[in-house]
């Protein structure tokens, strides 16, 4: 039997190998995302940050964001001597765990080595309450109490002897109600990017001529405004509105389009 | 110097320079031998105040309480400060000022400018006041003038000073009134603003000078309004030696000309640029014993200037001129945890002041910090000329050999219409000590779970989608709330609905009376009432509420029609037992009855 495999093998000649290393290739193609998340941790040890980083930004495409993930990019970036991505890959993990403390150090002390003050990483204010909603559930507490008071006033409703429910169906619509600003507030912040290129320029309009007018600071958080083709319209802590590369500027509430 | 003297210096200088521009017009010799002797004595006392000189004085030393003191600061020199700091007051307050003035005057065919500053000063109380000492400070050193006492009067004491010419250096005429002051011949002078050229591309650099022409002397010259260069950035350029006249022929006239103004301009857009014409104010000295001397105006014409633009490209960083990059490390082998300096270095002539930003160096394996910028750039009359050097501090992350990657400068060659790159090699680094590719700790990374495969701390396992990922987006919820209240707000309405139906359907009691209703038909049963006066009761209590119910038949009717029937048959029933109980209960589901219809 053994012999009748080794002579299957051989008459498969050189096609049936290469047609191995495929199928080998494909299963490393097919390696789930922990194992690649795993693999771009060794490369990361390796001192190999691009190639690492390519895969964090493969697997954030692909759905398998989590705070981890950026944890670990941020790590990566940062060693590559990359500050702005750095503190990018720690806001977007902030923005998927609010409640991961080490994320929350890790940004604060990194925005004191950029010489950052605090508002140029939180331009917006409603955009800390909606990651506060998050945090919190804030959205399905709301839900929550304005369904409860939706039933006590329908059994008041029908059933007129149960009036003690009274109380509970208008405390529960108020505090419900309460609950709901926030994140119904904290969607009408505008979306936010982090420039990640030292000395991005800030451009007079979005066009391939367009002059500087200024220069943005590498891990500066600036909301976006705007959008248009390959560009963003931000406006700096100073207040000074432009364009910049979206390349330059990227999104804090969103995961990255493509690896980097 | 005091103020006197220096006028006194002032004067002697005007004086022989006037004695020199008529020599060389006429052709004279007269004076040849004077000129000679005064032009030495000019020469030794500039020689005297060759790195700047500062002059305080003030119009009065004794003056009132009511009265105002000028304080005037002149700064004679080669190089003159934009601004000088007001010396220290004593019981003294500034009132107004200062306002300045900058003056040019020729001395033997040597240009040499002043400029003043004048406060308005107010003593504060009776007694003495002072004028700290005013101090300049010059790049080989602090020159400083005295102190200057004055003292404070009671009242006002100052004299109302009397109307005088503002450049007359030899005051007052003492035969004008006898003869005349009048002059009848207008003197010759002209003034140009001439360009170095009038096309050439956004960056380059264009000189412009202010010439003076003249036949006659002049004892001092400065400009009615500062020169205006919009649609340039404008560099002062040092002037070499000391500029003689030139003999230059206008119209067939000869003149002398001298250079006044010397501007190093770079057009920063393209287009048609005019430089517009600035107006000269020129001191002239008495010309005959009895001459007053006065002030001329003379203004340059306008200069228009074609700025031609020049191309971009991505990484174009705005520099016209010839430029020549070069890179280098202080420290190709390091050991893990050092640090080395990469020195990128731009020089050649052209704009390079313009050119804050060094080029992105990415290290892998690195970090590389935000550089530092140093220039050695000085403004000649062919534009900016020297070099800006970025310096980085490279640390290495691991142990090996990395690499500094070539480095492009790049920028607009006038000469052959195009843009150019500039490239340097790249730079092996070599990073001994340590395990190769294992990173040392990385400063700002300290927290969270320390994975054992190496410093950095590394998390190890991609958690699902984090906790804090909110099913619903906060429109979601704005709008699920939204009907919600809705849902709330149909409940109400139904309510509402069917009170106004039943109204509608007949009469039924007035709002108060519900409420009554409920309050009597809690009494029954209470306070020993009989069977007859607690049926009365209800019955009253359900007709107050309801009305006549007569031709209506709907459930509530139904239903209160049966109550009734079963109040009446208890009402009228023999008194055969205890109906409380029954009362109670019919009581009961009277309140029932009214929560329920009405």
């Amino acid at each position: 039997m053994g012999v009748r495999r080794r002579a299957a093998w051989k008459g498969l000649g050189p096609i049936g190998m290469a047609a191995a290393m495929l199928s080998l290739g494909a299963l490393g193609h097919a390696a789930s995302p922990q194992e690649r998340f795993r693999q771009a941790g060794a490369l990361v040890r390796g001192g190999d940050y691009p190639k690492a980083i390519a895969i964090y930004g493969e697997l954030a495409a692909s759905g398998s964001e989590s705070a981890s993930l950026y944890w670990n990019w941020a790590q990566a970036a940062l060693a590559r001597g990359a500050q702005g991505e750095a503190l990018w890959a720690l806001l977007r993990a902030r923005e998927l765990d609010p409640a991961d403390r080490a994320v929350g150090r890790e940004i604060e002390r990194l925005r004191e080595a950029a010489n950052l003050d605090r508002a140029e990483i939180a331009p917006e204010p409603l955009a800390a309450l909606a990651r506060t909603a998050r945090r919190f559930r804030l959205d399905a507490i709301a839900l929550v109490l304005l369904l409860v008071s939706l039933a006590a006033h329908a059994g008041l409703k029908w059933r007129r002897s149960v009036a003690r429910l009274a109380p509970l169906a208008w405390t529960a619509l108020t505090v419900g109600l309460l609950v709901a600003v926030a994140p119904v507030a904290g969607s009408l912040a505008h979306p936010t990017g982090t420039v990640i290129r030292r000395g991005a320029p800030l451009l007079d309009a979005a066009s391939p001529t367009a002059e500087a007018v200024g220069t943005l600071r590498e891990g500066e958080v600036v909301p976006i405004l705007e959008s248009s083709g390959g560009y963003v319209r931000v406006e700096d802590s100073s207040g000074a509105r432009g364009w910049a590369l979206s390349v330059d500027v990227r999104p804090v509430e969103a995961a990255p389009r493509h690896a980097s | 110097m005091s103020g006197g003297r220096s006028c006194r210096l002032a004067a002697a200088r005007m004086f022989a320079a006037a004695r020199l521009a008529a020599a060389r017009v006429a052709g004279a010799r007269l004076f040849g031998t004077a000129i000679l002797v005064l032009a030495t004595l000019g020469s030794t006392a500039r020689s005297s105040m060759a790195e700047g000189v500062v002059h305080s004085e003030v119009d009065a030393r004794r003056i009132g309480l009511e009265d105002q003191v000028q304080l005037t600061i002149t700064v004679e020199g080669s190089a003159l400060p934009d601004q000088v700091a007001l010396p220290a007051l004593t019981n003294l307050a500034l009132v107004g000022g200062p306002s300045v003035s900058t003056q040019m005057s020729f001395v033997n065919g040597q240009m040499s400018q002043a400029r003043s500053w004048i406060y308005v000063l107010k003593p504060l109380a009776v007694g003495h006041a002072e004028v700290g000492a005013a101090k300049v400070r010059f790049d080989s050193g602090e020159a400083r003038a005295p102190a200057i006492p004055i003292e404070v009067a009671a009242g006002s004491v100052k004299p109302t000073p009397a109307p005088r010419r503002p450049i007359d250096v030899f005051d007052e005429d003492p035969f004008a009134d006898l003869f005349g002051s009048g002059r009848a011949v207008e003197p010759r002078l002209l003034v140009e603003a001439k360009p170095s050229r009038v096309s050439l591309f956004v960056g380059e650099p264009l000189v412009l000078t202010y010439y003076l022409y003249t036949q006659t002397s002049v004892s001092g010259l400065q400009f009615a309004e500062a020169p205006q260069y919009a649609g340039f950035w404008a560099e002062d350029l040092e002037r070499s030696g000391r500029p003689n006249g030139d003999p230059a022929t206008i119209e067939g006239m000869a003149y002398r000309r001298f250079p006044v103004l010397t501007k190093l301009l770079f057009p920063t857009r393209a287009g048609r640029i005019t430089i517009p014409a600035a107006a000269l104010s020129i001191g002239i000295p008495r010309q005959t014993l009895f001459g007053g001397g006065g002030v001329v105006r003379r203004s340059t014409k306008p200069v228009t200037i074609e700025v031609k633009a020049i191309p971009d490209q991505p990484g174009f960083n705005g520099a016209v001129g010839r430029f020549r990059a070069g890179a280098a490390v202080d420290r190709p082998t390091l050991a893990l945890g050092e640090a080395a300096t990469l020195r990128f270095k731009v020089e050649g002539s052209g704009n390079l002041k313009w050119v804050d930003r060094g080029p992105e160096v990415s290290v892998p394996g690195a970090k590389v910090y935000p550089p530092q910028v140093k220039s050695d750039l000085k403004a000649s009359v062919g534009g900016i000329v020297g070099s800006r050097t970025w310096e980085y501090v490279i640390v290495p992350q691991t142990a090996g050999t990395l690499e500094v990657p070539a480095l492009a400068f790049t920028y607009f060659d006038p000469s052959k219409q195009r843009i150019e790159r500039s490239e340097t090699a790249a730079l092996p680094l070599s990073v001994q000590g340590g395990a190769a590719g294992v990173a040392p700790a990385v400063p700002l990374a300290g927290s969270g779970p320390i994975p054992s495969g190496g410093p950095l701390p590394l998390r190890t396992e991609l958690e699902s989608r984090s906790f804090g990922g909110s099913p619903w987006s906060g429109g979601a919820v704005g709008l699920m709330a939204g009907m919600i209240l809705l849902l709330h707000g149909a409940l109400w309405g139904s309510g509402q609905l069917g009170r106004l139906r039943l109204r509608r359907a007949g009469p039924t009691a007035a709002p108060r009376s519900v409420r009554g209703a409920l309050r009597d038909l809690e009494r029954i049963g209470r306070h020993g009432m009989t069977k007859e006066a607690a049926a009365g009761l209800i019955e009253k209590t359900i007709h107050g509420v309801f009305g006549s119910l007569d031709g209506v038949e709907d459930e509530r009717a139904r239903a209160v029609r049966k109550l009734l029937d079963e109040v009446h048959s208890v009402r009228y029933a023999p008194q055969l037992g205890d109906y409380s109980e029954k009362l109670r209960e019919l009581a009961g589901r009277a309140g029932e009855v009214v929560r329920r219809w009405v």
